[in-house]
């Protein structure tokens, strides 16, 4: 979790302190160089050595004084446990301080007083590291894996570490599964003495209470608790914990981690009473060893010999499900006298069958041990048999069963909790059985590992918003449909009445519902000024002799042109009737092809 | 006969020679005399298949005989009704040939359907109000709006859904299951097919029995058809006074004679009818027991509609289906004549519709409480499609509609199979294939790796060929594979 810097402190402070455990070494190396030296120099023969011891402690001298001023730097970035920082940096000053002292004794030639601060040193300088291990890696570091005699001569405290579990379900939850998860993960970092982010996971109270950025396990919805969600960012993300380069928790620590918060968070709860789902019930088994081992598939090739002869000896269908894989396929369905002793002969195939179908055959409960030990087994027919709950208990051991049909058993609610541990199971047919439809909804519900479901809907909706933000959508809007062209409606003519010249399309008047066209603006003019005349050069009588509308007699001055052609109605109200819709009149008139243009 | 050596070749009576086959004259030539093995021929298997884990056991095709027309049943097309009565344009048509039965109309106008459709399910699938029982299964289907085929005509494209080819003789895809997979159940054909009449058209089309025959294959991989009225197969039952006993002694009899002269021609031929005569056998045991529905529950009898009782129907068909399934019977393939709709669409399509919407529904709902629909692939369609444009007189109330191969509906359900999906995509006229187009040999493909089968890989070798069910073709439909 994040540290939160004190605003005090300048950056540049922090950035140098975080040199003082690289410097560290150094002046530690020639301390202990210096000693050697001083050590063998003692043996006449290696008395030149002592030449060096100059240049050493000078060295020495400018090491240690760096050290300690990044040391006094990196202990303004707090998140250290007080009392242990505080010995830590007196002893790290008294170093520096008899380095000075040493070289001042040398100087001045005072060789008994020169060895003593020495020696004097080394030994604050044993100290002095001690301290500093502590806080980086934990106080009981050096003394975790020690031989029980020295931890109880040292004074530490000797709580056998959690006993080991026979029965899974009788474990408490916090104490034996929790606790030994954070502190091989996170009390590293998170203990009484180095309080990073301020968070203390080494008590249920401490963790509860949460760090500096508030609590990080929300009681009962592990969703929500940053303790969970901080362990599922990717490495690469600042926040991910445990650091990158630190153990990190396995995926099956995980899932125990967020069902114990899911359940409640409580403190003295067993395995049993939280009612883990499948997936946890796996990983607990594995966690603590008694999960049954993988069980590898023999060669096919060696067992050749003996699927022939079982088949026909039972009459039933082995065959091996492909040529590709070691997997057997038993069908015993289609003999109907197969039973307990038929299944029993099964046994020197166990390792490989996957698929069994006992659907209808004689098979008992007694007999159904034997389907125990197929632990490879994804499909299993046991529908139209006297099988009951009782005979479940062997099924609810076969961990890679996908596939189970119960139909026409007697299986019951009860029976159905049996199969709480089928971590892997897909379907389930129990038309017919007395599981209550209510049980079964119940059963589904609580058997799915809710969390993992939720944190893929998560990564789904993560993804879109990726696809999202790297798609560029651009909008050019709709493609406007080009504006239709202008066209002049076509006249009754083709040649100029006042010229006899082809007529100009632009150039035409409408005189009573007649379109006349004209050879120029000229004889426009002329025929506004007086049509009379030129209307009669025109040839505008109607093409019609009754009106389309009322079948009566044309009148000649009622007359509209469409299209070239003059049309006559009988009255002012059908050439209006005409206007406001001429397609069904020129339908009338078989003009079509003129209503369709 | 009698004193015929077995193992001369001289001694081979001329009638057995003038039967003999040459390819079988050259094996045997080349390698001697008597060569065949018998005792590869019962419950045979091919040893190198499945290629991978199957997801089907078996399948059960619901052949719809005819070609049933997608627009008016699963391919929804609102906008069709604004083309009502107008000509199909060019632009659609593309110059595409046409049947000789409407190739002589003057114009073809769109005929859009009269029927209602509405979406059902959480798929969300649009279907016409003429499938309500199909509706309630949507979920489980997925539906391939995009098949096509190459034939035009029932026949050839019957012959191309059966065998791969429009040209009869090549092996129908049940035999090359039965051959490639063998069965799981020894007293029934691994391939079974049955057969109904529509209330559509009663006699149209004809099926001929060799659309589930066995083409080049050893011939006891043909499909076995269960004859739709009366026994459904003939002389099962002992003749007066003979008792299974005796008939075993007579088959012992009959089948040591054979094996005689299978010994001294080598014709494969006599190898499978020795298989047939022990099949017959068996399936005097097994087929009473098979078609005895009378422990059927009524619950489970009204799941597949009013006229399960009747034999011979659709709906009798499928529980007979189920049953088979049960048996352990590879191949299960229904086809349901009556589909041909070229007039009288309409009142035809409610008639077909009523024959099969409910046994179809029933079907799948059967499988699936039994948990049967996990390891069974059902694949429900005709052979074609029909046209948007009206064959004879289009009124309100009538049209009919001629073959159109280029784009029609089929659906999968089961084994392996992404239930509530609908892949591909048709033009508004419902003419051609605008997205995802399906071949038949897609469909084949498909069908064959869900059986755990590569179509790649399951061949045989025939003239001097090695033959498969996609020819040189077939892409695996992965889009509706869970």
């Amino acid at each position: 979790m994040p540290i939160a810097t004190p605003p005090s402190v300048p950056e540049i402070v922090l950035f140098l302190g975080r040199f003082h455990p690289l410097l560290v070494h150094l002046p530690i190396g020639f301390l202990c160089l210096l000693g050697l030296l001083e050590a063998l120099a003692r043996f006449p023969r290696l008395k030149p050595l002592a030449h060096g011891r100059g240049v050493i402690l000078g060295l020495t001298l400018a090491a240690a004084a760096f050290t300690a001023a990044c040391g006094l730097m990196l202990a303004q970035a707090g998140g250290y446990d007080a009392a242990l920082l505080q010995s830590h940096q007196w002893a790290g000053i008294a170093v520096a301080v008899g380095c000075l002292l040493a070289s001042f004794t040398h100087w001045r030639g005072l060789t008994r007083a020169y060895y003593g601060s020495l020696i004097v040193t080394l030994a604050v300088l044993a100290v002095a590291s001690h301290y500093g291990g502590s806080i980086t890696h934990g106080r009981d570091y050096l003394t975790q894996y020690a031989p029980e005699p020295i931890r109880e001569l040292l004074g530490e405290e000797t709580a056998p570490a959690p006993a080991k579990v026979a029965v899974v379900e009788e474990a408490v939850v916090f104490t034996q599964v929790v606790q030994p998860i954070l502190k091989a993960k996170c009390a590293g970092c998170h203990n009484a003495d180095k309080l990073k982010g301020g968070l203390r996971v080494d008590t249920l109270e401490a963790l509860l209470q949460g760090g500096q950025s508030g609590p990080v396990i929300e009681k009962g919805d592990a969703a929500k608790s940053r303790l969970v969600n901080y362990l599922h960012l990717p490495v690469t993300d600042d926040k991910h914990m445990p650091p990158a380069g630190k153990p990190q928790p396995t995926g099956d620590e995980m899932a125990v981690l967020a069902w114990w918060i899911d359940a409640g968070a409580p403190a003295d709860k067993t395995v049993a009473e939280l009612k883990p789902p499948a997936r946890v019930t796996r990983a607990l088994e594995t966690m603590f060893g008694t999960a049954e081992p993988d069980m590898p598939p023999q060669k096919l090739a060696d067992l050749q010999p003996g699927i022939e002869k079982l088949s026909a000896e039972l009459s039933v269908s082995i065959a091996p499900l492909s040529q590709t894989e070691p997997w057997l396929a038993c069908n015993a369905s289609l003999n109907t006298n197969f039973g307990d002793a038929e299944l029993a002969k099964l046994a020197p195939l166990k390792s490989n069958l996957r698929w069994l179908d006992l659907g209808g055959t004689k098979i008992t409960d007694a007999g159904l041990a034997p389907v125990s030990e197929l632990r490879n087994l994804t499909r299993l027919h046991l529908e139209r048999t006297a099988v009951t709950d009782a005979g479940l208990a062997c099924v609810a051991k076969l961990r890679n069963l996908e596939y189970l049909n119960l139909y026409g058993t007697a299986t019951s609610d009860a029976g159905l909790q049996q199969l709480r541990r089928l971590a892997k199971l897909q379907k389930l047919y129990l038309w017919q059985t007395k599981v209550t439809p209510d049980a079964a909804k119940a059963f589904a519900a609580d058997i799915t590992d809710k969390q993992q479901l939720h944190r893929w809907r998560q990564e789904i909706e993560d993804i879109k918003a990726k696809i999202r933000t790297a798609t560029l959508d651009i909008n050019v809007g709709a493609q406007l449909p080009p504006a239709p062209a202008q066209v002049a409606a076509k006249p009754v003519n083709d040649k100029c009445p006042v010229t006899g010249k082809p007529v100009d399309l632009a150039k035409t008047v409408t005189h009573e519902g007649k379109v006349i066209a004209f050879c120029c603006d000229k004889c426009v003019a002329c025929f506004q000024q007086n049509p009379k005349p030129l209307l009669a050069k025109l040839n505008l009588t109607p093409i019609n002799a009754k009106c389309p509308v009322t079948g009566k007699d044309v009148d000649p001055a009622k007359t509209v042109s469409h299209e070239g052609k003059v049309i006559g109605f009988c009255c002012d109200k059908c050439v209006a009737c005409f206007k406001q819709d001429p397609k069904p009149i020129l339908t009338k008139l078989n003009l079509q092809a003129i209503a369709t243009k | 006969m009698q004193d015929s050596s077995p193992h001369s070749f001289v001694s081979i009576p001329l009638s057995s020679l003038a039967s003999l086959s040459r390819r079988t004259f050259l094996q045997r030539s080349a390698a001697g005399i008597g060569l065949a093995a018998l005792h590869s021929l019962v419950g045979e298997s091919r040893g190198a298949l499945p290629n991978h884990t199957p997801r089907a056991k078996r399948v059960i095709y619901l052949f719809q005989s005819g070609a049933p027309s997608q627009m008016d049943l699963f391919d929804y097309k609102p906008r069709l009704q604004k083309f009502r009565a107008q000509e199909l344009p060019d632009s659609i048509r593309m110059g595409q040939r046409i049947t000789t039965m409407t190739s002589g109309q003057k114009s073809f106008p769109v005929a859009p359907s009269i029927f209602k459709f509405a979406q059902h399910g959480n798929s969300g699938a649009w279907l016409s109000e003429l499938l309500p029982h199909t509706a309630e299964i949507v979920d489980d289907l997925a539906f391939i709006k995009t098949m096509h085929t190459e034939a035009i005509n029932h026949d050839p494209a019957i012959t191309f859904f059966q065998t791969g080819s429009q040209i009869a003789g090549r092996p129908s895809i049940g035999s090359w299951m039965a051959y490639g997979l063998g069965s799981e159940n020894r007293d029934l054909p691994a391939y079974v097919v049955l057969t109904s009449k529509g209330t559509g058209r009663r006699d149209d089309q004809p099926l001929y029995d060799r659309l589930w025959g066995s083409g080049f294959l050893p011939t006891q991989h043909q499909g076995v058809k269960f004859r739709n009225a009366g026994d459904p197969v003939l002389y099962l039952s002992n003749p007066p006074g003979v008792d299974r006993e005796t008939t075993r002694e007579m088959l012992d009899d009959v089948n040591a004679l054979n094996r005689i002269q299978h010994e001294a021609v080598g014709d494969p031929e006599i190898a499978a009818r020795i298989a047939q005569y022990e099949m017959a056998f068996r399936m005097q045991a097994s087929v009473p027991e098979l078609t005895d529905i009378s422990k059927e529950p009524q619950p489970i009898l009204d799941l597949y509609g009013p006229e399960v009782r009747t034999p011979g129907t659709y709906a009798a068909t499928c529980l007979l289906a189920r049953r088979l399934a049960e048996r352990g019977v590879r191949f299960i393939q229904l086809f349901h004549m009556g589909w041909d709709h070229h007039a009288n669409l309409p009142k035809a399509l409610r008639g077909q519709c009523r024959d099969t919407d409910q046994p179809t529904a029933g079907l799948i709902a059967d499988l699936k409480q039994r948990g049967l629909l996990e390891d069974t692939l059902v694949v429900w369609g005709g052979e074609f499609g029909r046209t948007v444009y009206t064959q004879g007189t289009l009124t309100p109330e009538n049209y009919g509609r001629d073959h159109h191969p280029r784009c029609f509906t089929i659906w999968m359900a089961g084994a392996g199979v992404r239930g509530g999906v609908s892949l591909g995509e048709t033009d508004d006229y419902c003419y051609n294939i605008v997205r995802d187009p399906v071949h038949v040999h897609d469909l084949h493909a498909t069908i064959l790796h869900l059986m755990g089968v590569d179509h790649l890989k399951l061949t045989y070798k025939f003239q001097g060929r090695w033959f498969r069910l996609t020819d040189v073709a077939g892409n695996i439909i992965t889009p509706i594979i869970a």
